[in-house]
């Protein structure tokens, strides 16, 4: 953003903790966003943006971040074109397709929060089924037989277990990303460069 | 309702576009580029790059048309019937473009003008240095405070890769983790892929080669064959040819397009804008021997411009015919009163932005 020397895309939620970890061991002095309701906070010339997940990509394509964090399954959602340079290695899950157990019917409907990445999928088996777009609860249009199967995050799977489901395939693995948008990574690279390399080196561990 | 991703311009927003875009072809002009007039409609054609992406139409025969969504490739098609001069030929263009695809956001249009000059018959290090400059030499023009150029070379990452001597679908994963930037991805890749040693160390490094011109000298370390060391030496050629204040800067992993691209491309920056200002590069082979151009987006050279084109001249408002007829002989912008009277006069010379009142007893200033 104009006026700062750096801005900063966090998603609130799971990885907001570990993401400001991260950073600020690799020598990244972000403000602390103590205020629940703001979604904005400054410190020098740093602003920090505090968004949902699937947001982060946008503000970083469209240049108002120069840089954030987000999970690779959001970053494949989102399908825009940015640098991802580091693998943060936190917020590890992954994206699987999902049915009830025995169910070898085939595959009409598709339902997910991930549409775009279900797409890819079905295109890669060389399959076609409808997708639907769910905003949450995903799991519950397999069962009650919204869709054929449906593609979700699974974390541990024990909740999958719970609800009576199957995870049948790995679509994609995820953790944490760094994305950078690619203008500020070249007129920037004075500072983002070295942020880079820190984060590479196990950010925390090098901290000065 | 106005469709999505199209805009209207009026007052001093259409004055500055229409200004940058006559100072533009003016500048190109001055360099010896010759003007074209390209059909915005072209017939559908499935090898056309934004075959997917471009607005089609249907014509009253039944054939699909495009609306034109690039002017290289139009510009070539257009010179292939008439037969290619022998020499260089120096070509220039300006005008709407469109793309059913684009999405609608900051500086994404789906209507949207460019500028641009292709140099068609030469392909050597003088060309490319002639159109960075020219390149460079637009950005000032329009008084873009803190551009820098930024070149990359696809063909290095081409070479590269090949260095691997995967099968294709393997080769083309790699470059878009290359293009991306995407380190962790490629890694796992050429794991995967049981690429080892010097050819992988090269291809990890493509992703962190950019920054200023010692990146050149990195990379020299890691051209694996003769084809990626002449590569290097073709942009050390062009760089001694430019004149000095060009601010430049590097990405040999930049690798978009490398089918297309033979050899440099390049990218224009501001610190104010996400995007970049001017795209080109030398694409010989793709659609004739030899040719390399770039073009400037209008919205976003716009955006990041100073005030250059926005000044307007100074207006006069003339009480009668005859006095705006020998304004206008002095070369003065001159309009003619409506007004019955000099107090009528005044307050029209505030409503049309005139800053002046010309009547048989001379000429006053208005107070704004």
């Amino acid at each position: 953003m104009k006026g700062y020397g750096l801005t900063v895309a966090l998603p609130k939620g799971r990885l907001l903790a570990e993401a400001l970890a991260t950073l600020r061991g690799a020598g990244l002095d972000l403000p602390a966003p103590d205020d629940e309701r703001a979604m904005f906070f400054k410190k020098g010339d740093l602003a920090l943006l505090l968004l949902r997940n699937a947001d982060v990509p946008t503000y970083v394509d469209l240049g108002i971040a120069d840089l954030g964090v987000v999970g690779k399954d959001n970053l494949v959602e989102a399908g825009r074109e940015l640098y991802e340079p580091v693998d943060l290695g936190f917020g590890a899950c992954r994206v699987s397709l999902i049915r009830q157990p025995g169910d070898q019917g085939p595959i009409r409907r598709l339902a997910s929060k991930y549409p775009r990445i279900a797409e890819l999928w079905l295109e890669q088996k060389g399959l076609s089924a409808d997708v639907i777009k769910l905003h949450g609860n995903v799991e519950l249009a397999a069962l009650v037989g919204l869709a054929d199967a449906v593609v979700d995050v699974v974390e541990t799977g024990t909740t999958l277990k719970k609800a009576g489901l199957e995870e049948r395939e790995v679509i994609l693995k995820s953790s944490a990303r760094l994305v950078v948008n690619k203008t500020a990574l070249k007129l920037k690279a004075g500072r983002i460069r070295p942020l880079i390399e820190r984060l590479r080196q196990g950010g925390r561990s090098s901290t000065r | 309702m106005r469709p999505e991703g199209t805009r209207t311009y009026l007052g001093d927003e259409a004055r500055a576009r229409e200004t940058c875009v006559r100072r533009l072809s003016d500048l190109f002009a001055a360099w010896g580029y010759e003007p074209v007039e390209l059909s915005a409609l072209e017939p559908f054609d499935p090898a056309h790059p934004h075959a997917d992406r471009a607005f089609k139409l249907v014509d009253k025969t039944g054939d699909v048309l495009m609306l034109r969504s690039e002017f290289t490739t139009a510009l070539i098609r257009a010179l292939l019937p008439e037969g290619l001069p022998a020499g260089p030929a120096r070509f220039r263009y300006a005008g709407p473009l469109w793309l059913r695809e684009a999405p609608s956001e900051l500086g994404r249009l789906r209507e949207f003008v460019q500028v641009g000059v292709e140099l068609v018959g030469v392909s050597s290090p003088a060309a490319d240095a002639e159109l960075l400059e020219l390149a460079w030499s637009a950005l000032e023009l329009a008084g873009v405070k803190d551009a820098v150029l930024e070149l990359g070379l696809p063909s290095f990452v081409r070479d590269t890769l090949e260095a691997a001597r995967l099968p294709q679908e393997a080769t083309e994963r790699l470059r878009r983790a290359v293009d991306k930037k995407a380190v962790p991805e490629l890694a796992e890749l050429l794991d995967a892929y049981g690429v080892g040693g010097r050819v992988r160390e090269a291809v990890l490094a493509l992703p962190d080669l950019y920054g200023g011109r010692e990146i050149l000298a990195e990379a020299r370390q890691y051209a694996l064959s003769e084809r990626a060391k002449l590569d290097l030496e073709w942009l050390e050629a062009v760089l001694a040819q430019l004149p000095p204040g060009v601010r430049l800067a590097f990405d040999l992993g930049m690798a978009r397009r490398y089918d297309y691209y033979s050899g440099l491309t390049f990218r224009a920056f501001a610190p104010s804008l996400g995007f970049p200002l001017l795209g080109g590069g030398r694409y010989d082979g793709a659609m004739v021997p030899f040719a390399a151009g770039f073009a400037l987006g209008l919205e976003r050279l716009l955006e990041a411009a100073g005030k250059a084109f926005r000044r307007r001249e100074d207006r006069y408002l003339a009480s009668s015919p005859e006095l705006a007829r020998r304004l206008r002989a002095e070369g003065k912008v001159a309009l003619l009163a409506h007004a019955r009277d000099e107090a009528e006069m005044r307050e029209e010379a505030r409503a049309v932005g005139a800053r002046f009142v010309v009547l048989p007893g001379g000429t006053q200033e208005v107070e704004p």
